[in-house]
């Protein structure tokens, strides 16, 4: 080489020693931008690869009766789970899982849903509810179902089935679009309450959810658990009901086709029974319902799964009778003494208003004209005291205004007013509409709770009684300001309507002394008598066709002396009001009696 | 008579710069401990055998360094035309693994002629430089250009993009060092800018795949981009300090692909953070100055692009390497020099070694020129 391609050589050389420094410059700024600029984000990046949280379901809430008897608890739940990274061999865990444990089609088929949507690292649910025998024979082929195990967790149970399934209700996985709008509730496994008492107190029920940070690698395996936040337990909580007499009046009320009643403590507005019948088990809800059971209760005419005892509106009929008789006294348009002639019919216009009494009761006083049930006398009356006067006083009892605030499926009654009837039926209010709402009939309707709430009002000396579902919960109702003299006179009709040989409720009196009842009975038409029926001789309608008969109802109290107990009950198309007593009068009788016996 | 071999082998050791091997340890030596740690703290996953390697490579680098470099001035062009020969071997005959056509298995280490012709191709150019006065004309330049193109073309085949960008690179480095006319090396880049669309089509799909993903990797973070996209989670998740060792997230769980291999710079970045890569850096820059030096003060002309040629080839190991993990360059399948898993690079970078030692411990040696002959 000549010196002068050495100087060449030394130069390019340097040359291609100062590239080589500018591109290691650049790695080095690389590995700055990337680990010092850049480096809390990647950070998260990484724990986002590695950190799967999972949230733990809490425990449920149990709920107890009064005497702290279970109605709700947990039970011990075993689900098959397949692990997420076994999830492409479905098909033949499935196959070898069949060998020993037995899966209908559509169950199979639905997992193999599910196995396709679900990606990422949760197990598969392949079967929930496992039964003893399933789990035993899971475990002793355990080594024949790799990537299967078994879950321990909770079920909701209900011991209570039937008698409770309305009040106490359900829990079932969130739907879809209940997810859509609280996504707190897409947890794998959580229940939410459905219906009933489960729904009304979901959120304290509920509890709160825990959480388990696993660390997965990437073929998204679980490695291990870095940190675990446990999930708090739901709140416990009792009832007012008094689990002996809700399971009594159930019974009472299912010699019947379809019915319901109410139960309130007067003094502490307490729901000591709420009974809807016929019911359904809510346990088939926890389990899953199957399509034909859910078909057979959607389709039964009797409505097993609505609760009548809120839900169910009716004409009230007769029982209104001592409302309009309050109502009357408290206006000071009649007092003790003030009597009509009831010749059987009363005419406004030319339009002939019957009496059920068709010879008619003669002349009648407050008193008779409620323990006899007089319509002519309440025609008369409510057409004295004016529709406005009348829906006041109806409303003041609790009419139209519901009966647990927010309670599932609760609904309020009709208590109709001129406004109301130009606003919704676009028609002038009429004097007929005013005396068809003074015996309980046309537009107006009510709930048994809310019957039971105004029996309840008046019995209990003119208190804003309020029904309570949770124990505790009572504080002192204030005075609806009506006189004591009225409704004094208006509970001695009412001892009469029970007691004495003419009153209407008299056959189904209570013979314990002491314990006897007061109320009032009512019938409420489903469809009108028509004239030519009434010609024929037909005022009553026991020999029509079930669904066309009478419902039955009776509003009441007991003991007479310092009123303890108020009932509503409701027995659908009885043709009469006598078996409505009947059932009351056993179930006031079975809460007096259970006073004296101590819970178990 | 014995003595005497003895003394003259044990001066012939005393000449070797052994700064030059302690480096060559010390960055092996870092390399095992990665190795250690991308096997989740088990040394007999990986580790070990690389160690076992690194002293099979090591006495083939003393007995290259301590031979006589006028013999290899001599054996350069059919020490070329061999692996030429094993290289078409390879590509004709076909000795297939590994799902490309790389491999000649000598049970520990596999023998890849791609490997070979690394160190091949600069002794031969060396040899060509070494034998030509100035100027180099182009007439004069076409053997070499051939030297060059013939195993990058083979190489490409195999398909192994990194091996064939290294040959082309450390070649044009050579030519680059001899002297070369500036406004040659344009038109060459002009005419390789020129032919891109034509060696576009003889890429293989995964090839374009890679080209694409590394475009933009956001593209498609869960296929042909995941390893850029978790590499760069691996290194950019280290820090500053990084995580400590065996405690790597991204590489103990396996979101780091090839880990050991090609990505195991993400993984030292990852456990060490920015202070273990640029000590590695470091490290590597250091061996690089060192070689560089010996480039620099080597008085014959064989030599001298030897050294050149050696250590251009080793710094190209790396940058490619780091910047590919990085995200600045395509994966190209290159590994991290002494410190990645694997044989056959290690044997290479040995043997390269072996030839720079050789060339320091013979400096001052007059190496007279050759005719254009073979011999």
């Amino acid at each position: 080489m000549s010196r002068a391609e050495t100087s060449k050589f030394f130069s390019r050389a340097l040359f291609l020693g100062g590239f080589q420094i500018c591109l290691v410059l650049l790695l080095f700024s690389r590995m700055v931008y990337l680990q010092i600029i850049e480096g809390s984000y990647y950070r998260v990046l990484a724990d986002g690869n590695r950190i799967v949280t999972r949230p733990l379901v809490p425990l449920r809430g149990r709920v107890y009766d009064k005497n702290g008897i279970l109605l709700v608890e947990n039970e011990t739940n075993f689900k098959l789970l397949l692990l997420a990274d076994k999830k492409k061999d479905i098909e033949v865990a499935l196959a070898s899982l069949e060998a020993v444990i037995s899966l209908s089609p559509e169950a199979k088929e639905e997992i193999l849903k599910k196995a396709q949507k679900r990606q990422g690292v949760e197990s598969l649910v392949i079967k929930d509810n496992l039964t003893w025998d399933e789990v035993s024979a899971i475990e002793l082929h355990a080594m024949d179902l790799p990537g299967m195990t078994i879950e321990i967790g909770s079920k909701r149970r209900y011991p209570f089935a039937a008698e409770g399934a309305h009040l106490l209700g359900y829990v079932s996985s969130p739907s879809e679009k209940e997810e859509e709008e609280d996504p707190s509730l897409g947890i794998p496994g959580l229940k939410i309450g459905k219906s009933g008492f489960e729904k009304y107190l979901n959120q304290r029920l509920k509890g709160t959810p825990g959480y388990s940070a696993l660390e997965v690698n990437a073929r998204r395996k679980i490695v291990r658990e870095l940190n675990q936040i446990e999930s708090i337990p739901g709140e416990d909580i009792c009832l007012t009901i008094d689990e002996r007499l809700q399971r009594y009046a159930y019974e009472v009320l299912s010699e019947h086709e379809s019915a319901a009643a109410v139960v309130l403590d007067i003094q502490t507005g307490n729901i000591l029974a709420l009974v809807s019948f016929p019911s359904f088990d809510p346990n088939l809800f926890t389990l899953g319902i199957n399509r034909n059971d859910w078909k057979d209760l959607q389709n039964n005419p009797y409505v097993p799964l609505t609760n009548k005892a809120i839900s169910g509106l009716y004409p009230p009929g007769s029982t209104v009778k001592i409302f309009v008789a309050l109502a009357a006294l408290e206006a000071g348009i009649i007092d003790k003494t003030t009597s009509v002639q009831c010749p059987g019919y009363y005419y406004v216009g030319d339009h002939p208003f019957h009496c059920y009494k068709k010879e008619g009761h003669g002349t009648v006083n407050v008193l008779r004209a409620i323990s006899e049930s007089c319509d002519v006398f309440f025609y008369e009356i409510a057409k004295r005291v004016g529709i406005d006067r009348l829906s006041t006083y109806y409303k003041n009892l609790g009419l139209g205004e519901g009966g647990i605030e927010g309670f599932p499926h609760s609904r309020k009654g009709l208590v109709p007013t001129k406004v109301w009837k130009r606003e919704k039926k676009k028609e002038k209010w009429t004097l007929s509409d005013t005396i068809l709402t003074g015996i309980g009939q046309g537009y107006i309707s009510a709930t048994p709770m809310e019957l039971a709430i105004a029996i309840a009002r008046i019995a209990g000396g003119g208190k804003k009684v309020v029904p309570q579902l949770e124990k505790g919960t009572a504080h002192p109702f204030p005075d609806l300001g009506f006189n004591p003299d009225h409704l004094d006179l208006v509970k001695e009709a009412m001892a009469h309507t029970a007691n004495s040989p003419s009153g209407t409720a008299y056959p189904g009196r209570i013979l314990v002394e002491g314990k006897e009842m007061g109320g009032k009975t009512g019938t409420s038409q489903v469809r009108r008598i028509t004239l030519s029926q009434r010609r024929a001789g037909q005022t009553k309608t026991t020999n029509l066709p079930w669904e066309y008969r009478e419902h039955g109802l009776f509003i009441g109290y007991a003991p007479l002396e310092n009123p303890r107990y108020a009932i509503a009950v409701i027995i659908e198309h009885a043709g009469g009001a006598r078996s409505a007593v009947i059932a009351a009068r056993d179930i006031l009788l079975k809460a007096q009696a259970l006073e004296e016996e101590p819970p178990l | 008579m014995k003595t005497a071999a003895r003394s003259q082998l044990f001066q012939k050791f005393s000449q070797l710069n052994w700064t030059i091997i302690l480096l060559i340890f010390f960055i092996s030596a870092i390399g095992w401990g990665l190795l250690i740690s991308a096997g989740k703290g088990d040394p007999h996953v990986w580790a070990l055998k690389q160690m076992v390697r690194f002293g099979m490579g090591m006495v083939i680098l003393f007995g290259i360094a301590l031979t006589d470099l006028r013999w290899w001035l001599r054996f350069a062009y059919i020490f070329y035309g061999v692996s030429l020969a094993l290289l078409c071997g390879v590509e004709f005959m076909g000795f297939i693994g590994m799902g490309a056509q790389r491999w000649i298995d000598l049970y520990l280490i596999q023998l890849q002629p791609s490997e070979l012709m690394k160190v091949a191709l600069i002794l031969a150019l060396a040899r060509y430089f070494h034998s030509q006065s100035q100027p180099l004309s182009l007439y004069k330049l076409s053997a070499p250009l051939l030297l060059i193109l013939i195993p990058t073309v083979l190489v490409l085949r195999q398909p192994d993009l990194g091996t064939a960008m290294i040959l082309l690179m450390s070649g044009g480095a050579l030519f680059f060092l001899a002297g070369v006319s500036l406004w040659i090396f344009g038109i060459a880049l002009a005419a390789g800018g020129a032919s891109i669309p034509i060696l576009w089509n003889f890429l293989h799909a995964y090839q374009k795949k890679r080209i694409f993903m590394f475009l933009d990797p956001s593209q498609d973070s869960l296929g042909a981009g995941y390893h850029i996209t978790q590499s760069k989670i691996a290194l950019g998740s280290g820090g500053l300090l990084g995580k400590g060792y065996l405690q790597g997230t991204q590489a103990y769980l396996n979101f780091v692909p090839l880990k050991q291999t090609d990505f195991i710079f993400a993984l030292l970045c990852e456990e060490w953070g920015l202070l273990g890569g640029t000590t590695l850096i470091l490290l590597y820059t250091l061996l690089i100055t060192l070689c560089s030096h010996i480039a620099l003060t080597t008085q014959n002309d064989f030599g001298r692009y030897v050294a050149s040629g050696i250590t251009v080839t080793f710094f190209l190991y790396m940058f490619i390497n780091i910047a590919m993990v990085m995200g600045l360059l395509p994966v190209v399948g290159v590994p991290l020099p002494l410190v990645s898993y694997g044989g056959t690079a290690l044997l290479t970078l040995l043997m390269g070694f072996g030839f720079l030692l050789n060339v320091g411990r013979q400096q001052t040696l007059k190496v007279p020129r050759l005719s254009i002959g073979i011999l």
